[in-house]
């Protein structure tokens, strides 16, 4: 984020250290960190674990299946018990992967199987995890349009649940697909494209895996390009004000809101072609567990959390990074977190975020994580938050040890207010009738699932409660 | 917190004196184990944080890291794996990976010799 001093500094610290004392008990009680039960390793039919990122979803799949070739797995589904589930990094925090049918890993499936130097495109299998794919890409002169903010999922996942980068004229990693490659449930293999099968390019480009399997992509890119990635702190109020200013000017640009601070990040980058400046020792997640001893204590005194943030933030300089765009834009993220994103139209966003942060700071103290703050293209795959709209995201996060129903119960009605759609791979309580609402080519999408999969053998309970009206 | 930050500061001390972060960092990197579909399944999950040390885990073959988990034993460790402890997430995200591929893989990054059973 920036650099350690940010968020406590030693005057700060010291201060900080003062009012523990002083909170004593109060303050533990105010902020109680559970680790959350793990289920036993193994269940009464000796079937494995399998637990997502975050720690909130588990299953006993009867089956694991990791499939060297196509054809491989082209035999699995045709004989493996459903409900057969696709799982790459297991990030998402919704339901999508638990099955106690088959589970299906498509580490075996990865690389760049094939590029073409005139057009920029590459063809990407989609087992393969994003922190090597920019890497892999960087060797063709290649990058994506988008970088999302973590580097950990497989590309197959993020594509499926719409994962996305930011940047006003940038549409999510699904937008750069021109076509794919995608086992069904009758074990047929279809190439799909704008021109070719277009229904099933058009429904299952952001799929859930409810479409089938998808194995290889080929996407459009853009020549590898170095970027001037700078981050500054500001108020929050001065945050908002010049989003839209901000949107213009880069191409990317992110705002994390500090809660209960007062502060905000801003994050831009931009083409350039300065010499490198290595993005240096990652203190994202040392600021961010100094944000969680500020909120450890003094959640019993807002007041105070946010004159001691005020404090050790004040005069803080822009950081600066000059690198390669896949290098500075995606980052590691070891704290666990569970989330709820919303993508809204892209002029209520900065309104909506504000309401959203005066609701968590009046009451949930506990909370510590930023929000984020990003904006996506347009794009045309039916069933992508971005459908036809230009969105700005709102995304709050709840460290994993603690309580996160305030996301349902207190997020998720203001950003459903504001015409919001939730981001596929990310916590919220809609069901097909409200897809339905928010989608307008969401029936045509339920009808190529249907045609696909008539026995729903990809259809777990979650993607049941997606795809099917009740 | 003066005790705690003096912890800090003599671990941090100890580590930097143990071995350069750049030489751990750069055997992190390059560590693959020798057999080919192990190395594909480590190359695929475990390497994309045990490889990178700013990812925060433990660097792959970096004993300072490794020998006081690795005196918890192998089953603590495997069932840490298999469900997730703390910034370790379920499974290592290797979810081709069965109960005695983690062993192996958590021996490879332990740097302990391999079992000879």
């Amino acid at each position: 984020m920036v650099s350690r001093r940010t968020v406590l500094g030693v005057a700060g610290g010291a201060v900080v250290a003062g009012a523990a004392v002083a909170a004593g008990e109060y303050a533990l009680k105010a902020t109680r960190d559970v680790e959350p039960v793990v289920p036993p390793s193994v269940d009464g039919h000796g079937r494995l674990l399998w637990r997502n990122w975050s720690g909130i979803e588990s299953a006993y799949p009867a089956q694991r299946a990791a499939p060297a070739a196509e054809d491989e797995l082209v035999a699995m589904v045709k004989s493996a018990p459903g409900p057969i589930r696709a799982v790459g990094a297991g990030h998402s925090f919704t339901r999508l992967v638990p099955t106690d049918g088959t589970l299906v890993s498509l580490d075996n499936f990865s690389g760049v199987s094939g590029h073409d130097v005139a057009l920029l495109q590459a063809t990407v299998k989609t087992g393969t995890r994003l922190g090597a794919l920019g890497e892999m890409l960087a060797g063709v002169g290649q990058e994506m349009f988008a970088q999302p903010d973590i580097n950990k999922q497989a590309l197959g996942g993020a594509l499926g649940t719409g994962t996305h980068g930011t940047g006003a004229l940038q549409p999510a990693l699904h937008g750069g697909v021109i076509s794919f490659r995608m086992v069904t449930a009758k074990g047929d293999v279809v190439q799909a494209s704008a021109t070719e099968s277009a229904d099933i390019f058009n429904a299952a480009r952001v799929g859930l895996g409810a479409f089938g399997i998808i194995t290889e992509v080929t996407l459009q890119n853009r020549k590898l390009s170095r970027i001037r990635k700078r981050t500054e702190l500001v108020p929050t109020g001065e945050a908002l004000d010049r989003w839209p200013e901000l949107k213009k000017a880069h191409r990317t640009v992110e705002i994390y809101v500090l809660p209960f601070t007062g502060m905000s990040a801003i994050i831009t980058s931009d083409p350039t072609d300065d010499p490198v400046v290595p993005r240096g020792e990652d203190r994202e997640n040392a600021a961010l567990l100094e944000l969680k001893m500020l909120r450890d204590y003094c959640a019993f005194a807002p007041w105070l959390r946010r004159w001691l943030a005020g404090q050790a933030m004040a005069g803080e300089k822009p950081v600066v990074a000059v690198d390669d765009g896949y290098k500075l834009l995606s980052n590691e993220r070891p704290v666990r977190f569970n989330e709820m994103e919303y993508h809204l139209p892209a002029e209520v966003q900065a309104t909506a975020a504000a309401e959203v942060l005066a609701a968590v700071e009046k009451n949930r103290p506990d909370v510590f994580f930023p929000f984020e703050l990003r904006c996506i293209a347009a794009d045309d795959a039916w069933l992508s938050p971005f459908y036809q709209r230009a969105s700005g995201s709102v995304a709050v996060h709840a460290y994993y040890q603690n309580d996160y129903s305030f996301l349902v119960e207190l997020v998720e009605p203001i950003l459903r207010r504001y015409g919001g759609r939730p981001h596929w791979g990310k916590l919220n309580s809609l069901r097909a009738r409200d897809f339905a609402a928010l989608y307008p080519r969401f029936r045509d999408a339920q009808a190529v699932r249907q045609t696909l999969d008539p026995e729903g053998k990809f259809m777990n309970d979650y993607v049941r409660r997606v795809f099917v009206d009740g | 917190m003066r005790w705690l930050v003096i912890l800090v500061c003599l671990a941090g001390c100890k580590r930097a004196a143990e071995e350069p972060a750049a030489q751990v960092a750069a055997r992190a990197a390059s560590m693959l184990p020798s057999d080919v579909r192990l190395a594909g399944l480590y190359r695929a999950s475990c390497q994309n944080c045990h490889g990178h040390p700013e990812s925060g885990a433990p660097p792959a073959g970096y004993h300072f890291a490794w020998d006081a988990r690795w005196k918890q034993g192998l089953d603590t460790l495997l069932s840490h794996t298999i469900g997730g402890y703390n910034a370790m997430p379920a499974g290592g995200q290797c979810f081709a990976c069965s109960p005695a591929d983690y062993k192996v893989l958590i021996r490879f990054m332990a740097g302990q010799p391999a079992d000879a059973s």
